[in-house]
């Protein structure tokens, strides 16, 4: 019982969050994959490295449950092959589907109507595909971890390698020429226009 | 002040974003396991088909593997279109639209084909998180945190796929129009 008010807390500030910096906005999501908008990919990334140097501390401290996910060549290759061909077309993933939704984009509400469908049918083909697909080559819960040989090791390397890709991103994605506004004043933030 | 003309960005910046739902995410380890939101498609399924077709449900190993509505996997996804709700009509800046002007630029005002095309890539997408066990959440970025080779192979190939795709789609007419 708990765990329903848990979800649904997390899950509501998690929408508010990913609205809030764009995500759930599809215009916003192809600027970020025609590499015009660096802001969301960056974002990503950062929240990757905290969330990983966060965890780190939790387990030292001994909060929380972890499950990684197992690795399999064939079927996480094909499937993030499927997935980014999916992402590119609509801007939307299964995660801000459901905030876009709610915000009220219409095509985010077919797009989680095609989600359902699609999982409808992987739900149908399960005992066919993981067999065929996913046991093969699965190669199991392999970490970074198991890599490096030491968790703190495999954090900061982790770490560095995000940190180099935030760089690399914000060279590499053309830089936005408008003017943020400040999170709280709402007013932009370059000093030239403090008195507006 | 050549900046006087430029529209302000109505969105969060992004550092300050991060370490927002960094602090979620971490909420969520330390609350309940690892997060993840293409989960809740299937929990959804569950229910309704626990409830218009039983057998079927209990037939299925991926249903069995993954608890109905009555779950954290779909209050998450149900508190998210809540959160997106909140959020959009708290927000006078960040434009909601049913067909981005990207897409209308390219591709017409046509809601048929946007739609069309949202409902098939939303399918495409959900098959894909579950073969792979995850999605952006699930396997990216929870996976990732956690340090799972998974994770950072399923993040760098959707990312490349999805702007090759993208430049696909687009093509030449990307990026003339304006920021919002």
């Amino acid at each position: 019982m708990t765990n329903i008010w848990l979800g649904l807390f997390s899950g509501i500030a998690f929408g508010f969050v990913i609205q809030r910096i764009g995500a759930t906005d599809a215009h916003r999501m192809a600027r970020s994959h025609l590499m015009l908008d660096a802001d969301i990919p960056r974002f990503m990334l950062l929240t990757v490295a905290l969330s990983a140097v966060g965890l780190f501390w939790l387990q030292a401290v001994g909060v929380g449950r972890i499950l990684p996910l197992p690795t399999s060549i064939v079927a996480t290759g094909l499937a993030a092959v499927l997935f980014g061909i999916g992402w590119g077309l609509c801007g939307y993933c299964p995660g801000t589907i459901w905030a876009a939704a709610g915000e009220g984009r219409m095509d985010a509400l077919f797009a989680l109507l095609g989600g359902l469908a699609g999982t409808a049918l992987f739900a149908q083909l399960h005992e066919t595909l993981i067999p065929l697909l996913y046991d093969p080559t699965n190669v199991g819960q392999i970490t970074l971890t198991d890599l490096f040989g030491n968790y703190g090791v495999a954090v900061v390397v982790l770490v560095v390698a995000l940190g180099l890709c935030i760089w690399a991103i914000g060279k590499l994605w053309g830089s936005d020429d408008h003017e943020r506004v400040d999170l709280f004043t709402r007013r932009p933030v370059s000093e030239k226009s403090t008195e507006v | 002040m050549e900046t006087r003309n430029r529209q302000p960005i109505p969105y969060w910046p992004w550092i300050p974003a991060a370490f927002a739902l960094s602090g979620i995410v971490l909420f969520i380890f330390a609350s309940y396991g690892p997060p993840a939101s293409s989960s809740g498609f299937v929990s959804t399924l569950n229910g309704l088909f626990a409830w218009m077709a039983p057998e079927y449900a209990a037939s299925k190993a991926h249903y069995q593997a993954i608890p109905g509505p009555g779950s954290w996997l779909f209050t998450f996804v149900l508190g998210m279109a809540i959160g997106g709700f909140i959020a959009g009509r708290t927000s006078k800046e960040i434009p909601v639209r049913d067909i981005p002007p990207i897409w209308k630029e390219r591709f017409g005002e046509s809601r048929f084909k946007r739609y069309a095309t949202t409902f098939f890539a939303g399918f495409l997408i959900l098959f894909a998180s579950r073969l792979a066990g995850g999605c952006t959440l699930g396997l990216f970025i929870s996976g990732s945190t956690q340090l799972a080779i998974s994770g950072l192979y399923f993040g760098v190939v959707i990312f490349v796929v999805a702007m090759f795709t993208a430049r696909l789609l687009y093509g030449k007419s990307a990026g003339k129009e304006e920021n919002r």
